[in-house]
């Protein structure tokens, strides 16, 4: 492969990421894996404040609250291998702005999304050109927007949403090997993060929208060691995979609770091995879609908050 | 902002009803103008556009070791400006370096000399070989900065695309200056490994192999197998400028300051065994990275009143003497001005810009580390011997500031 000539690149060789003895020797796993300290249907915290960057029309930085094991580790490092971590990402909205003349007539806003990792967001080193899972991102986040905003209103116009992700959330626990229930699920966080955010910015950036969508994220896991066989997954939301033994089945929404509308769904793995509470006779699918979406209407009220912030804060400065 | 602004725009015409902020938009140097030189009967002091003096820096805050995955991290933001920095270190071992075997025979005499005195050169060694130092992070490329503009923190910077020529050049002037400050020491990025002593056969065949060698070496080898350098780490430093508003220098610089300030390095150590390098991921084992120094960038605008002032009048000499003689009349009054730390509005409207980058001694004593004027030719030494002293006094703000995150 050519080098980066306009970046500066390290060694030609390559480097290796730190191996630490801990990993090398099996068996101390088991004892410190984090574990979900929250109720099944108890939601994390959000961090979500607007208009932090002036330049841009729209912007707006959202956090999760960090779990219980990573924020345990901060208080009293021991280990320099974080337990889980907890998503950070900056969203900022360029526009509406006139189409280039090269571009063809569009009667509505175009809508253009860019997720970017920073390299140092994941825990294996992130390369600085996009690839292919942060380009599938922003084409899932672009779904999920243009389905919310009033498009026509802008006609021979174009938006840019850029989003840069300084932390993400891990796939998996760091300490367990990769196993068939392997799937990027930390992406489905990531996206659910992502269009909360958007959301906040594009109204910070007044533009219409039908309502503010937002983000939620369900998942199917089973925690019980070994016996994953026997007993059935459980329907948790707002999941950190770092806390799960294995997580069977993600579904991530879009929600716009004033129309009761979807405009973004992603439903990954095998959910036919729900267990729910008895007489409650929805399928597995059914039920992850419902705990998203009930996910989704936590993180909206979040979002309305801070929006109503943003508005205030615009209503004080005129 | 619009406030202020208002009150202190006395130069512009009364017949003029547009809103300052307009007036800003349209007019922007005559805006600039109008609020450093208010009319002598108003009292007031030359004051910016943003509501500084001259000389002031905007409000800076610094916050590091807040990213999860990094060795070190940290956010500056100065104004509006953001800019967030993070440190991952990973390994090169010697074996990845196509030229390490060569290199290592021409410099193996200084390192035998290192090993024979038994003692690992500390912290506080000075006198540590420079050119040693110098050799191993710069032709290894041990660091290895990267900024990157597109991260929608101006309009202008296509996220998605190459870095631009500012961020390519950004990046380039970080890396020299970590260079040329030598602020990272080579030895709190080398492994060593100390080969075990073996019997007296395995010693012989050693001995052996290096026959070539001059006798008081070998001496040497027999005594005690020299420690060696089985990898590096390389620091992946990278920027992120959140939101640009100005000044991208000073935010980035000063981030890749506060989060080397607290990069922690794992303990590390090869493993015969497994043939490669361990790390301990215990904290208490890990140490922190012994910077040379505190290096605090400051950058400077100058705004010139008539920016065309510069340029010489293509004039018959007799006829204009007069006019020659009120212009030079006008040169008393001051036409320019230094502006520290100019945000995005003021960075459009000034040709000349300097960057001065100071370091202070325990003693209090002032060393410049670099200094870079260009795009114009108002500043002079005494200009820069002032700007050198309010970088002086930026230092003691900065360190302040860094001290505390």
């Amino acid at each position: 492969m050519m080098a980066d000539r306009r970046r500066i690149n390290g060694p030609p060789g390559g480097t290796r990421p730190a191996v630490f003895a801990s990993n090398l020797q099996s068996g101390t796993s088991a004892t410190d894996r984090a574990q979900r300290q929250r109720q099944p249907s108890e939601l994390r915290k959000i961090f979500l404040k607007t208009g932090l960057i002036p330049t841009a029309s729209g912007s707006s930085y959202l956090e999760f609250e960090p779990s219980a094991s990573l924020a345990a580790a901060r208080a009293n490092p021991k280990s320099l291998i974080p337990p889980s971590s907890a998503l950070k990402l900056a969203c900022t909205v360029h526009g509406p702005k006139p189409l280039p003349r090269s571009a063809a007539f569009s009667p509505n806003l175009v809508l253009t999304t860019h997720i970017k990792y920073a390299p140092f967001a994941a825990r294996q080193r992130k390369g600085h050109i996009r690839d292919a899972s942060e380009r599938d991102l922003g084409v899932h986040l672009e779904t999920a927007l243009r389905g919310a905003i009033i498009a026509e209103r802008w006609p021979k116009s174009g938006l840019d949403i850029t989003i840069t992700i300084l932390e993400a959330e891990d796939d998996r626990w760091w300490g367990s090997a990769p196993d068939s229930h392997d799937a990027s699920w930390g992406m489905m966080n990531v996206l659910a993060g992502c269009i909360t955010a958007a959301s906040a910015a594009i109204a910070d950036a007044h533009i219409d929208c039908l309502d503010l969508v937002a983000g939620g994220v369900a998942a199917l896991v089973s925690d019980d060691s070994a016996s994953t066989s026997t007993v059935a997954p459980k329907l948790m939301l707002d999941t950190d995979p770092a806390e799960h033994r294995s997580i069977l089945s993600a579904c991530v929404v879009a929600y716009m609770p004033a129309r009761d509308e979807i405009t973004e769904l992603w439903l990954k793995g095998d959910s036919s091995k729900a267990s729910l509470e008895d007489g409650d006779d929805r399928t597995g699918h059914e039920a992850l879609i419902d705990g998203a979406v009930d996910a989704a209407r936590g993180a909206h009220a979040v979002l309305a908050e801070a929006v109503r912030e943003s508005l205030l804060k615009t209503v004080g400065q005129a | 902002m619009a406030p202020p602004a208002a009150t202190a725009a006395p130069s512009v015409p009364p017949s003029l009803s547009l809103p300052p902020s307009q007036f800003a938009r349209l007019q922007p140097h005559a805006y600039l103008l109008g609020h450093l030189s208010p009319p002598s009967a108003s009292n007031q002091p030359s004051i910016r556009a943003n509501g500084r003096a001259p000389s002031q820096f905007r409000v800076t805050s610094a916050n590091a070791g807040s990213l999860t995955h990094t060795n070190g991290s940290a956010v500056v933001r100065i104004g509006d400006t953001a800019a967030v920095c993070g440190v991952r270190a990973e390994l090169l071992h010697t074996e990845d370096i196509a030229s390490w075997s060569v290199s290592q025979a021409s410099g193996s005499n200084k390192r035998r000399r290192l090993a024979d005195l038994g003692e690992k050169p500390t912290e506080e060694d000075e006198d540590e070989d420079p050119e040693e130092d110098r050799a191993h992070i710069e032709d290894l490329n041990l660091l290895v900065p990267n900024l990157s503009l597109s991260t929608g923190c101006a309009p202008g910077f296509i996220p998605g695309a190459a870095p631009s020529a500012l961020a390519q050049s950004l990046s380039h002037q970080i890396l020299s200056l970590l260079h040329s400050t030598r602020l990272v020491r080579a030895d709190d990025l080398r492994v060593w490994y100390q080969p075990p002593n073996l019997g007296p056969e395995e010693l012989e065949r050693h001995n052996d192999e290096e026959q070539m060698d001059v006798d008081a070496e070998q001496s040497a080898t027999a005594e005690e197998k020299p420690r060696e350098i089985k990898a590096f780490w390389v620091l992946y430093i990278d920027i992120m400028i959140i939101s640009l508003a100005g000044n991208p220098f000073d935010a980035a610089w000063a981030a890749v300051l506060a989060a080397l300030r607290d990069t922690k390095l794992p303990k590390a150590w090869w493993d015969v065994d497994n043939e490669t390098i361990v790390c301990s991921d215990s904290v208490a084992d890990a140490r922190k990275l012994s910077l040379r120094g505190l290096p605090v960038a400051s950058s400077y605008g100058v705004f010139e009143a008539d920016a065309a002032a510069g340029w010489r009048a293509n004039v018959i000499p007799d006829a204009v003497e007069e006019n020659a003689q009120a212009q030079k009349d006008k040169k008393g009054s001051p036409e320019r001005w230094i502006l520290a730390d100019p945000d995005g509005y003021e960075e459009g409207l000034i040709q000349e810009r300097a960057c001065v980058v100071i370091d202070k001694e325990k003693d209090g004593k002032t060393t410049i580390v670099k200094m870079e004027k260009n795009g114009g030719w108002t500043v002079d030494t005494e200009d820069l011997r002032q700007l050198v002293e309010m970088s002086a006094r930026r230092w003691d703000e900065m360190k302040r500031i860094l001290e505390q995150c």
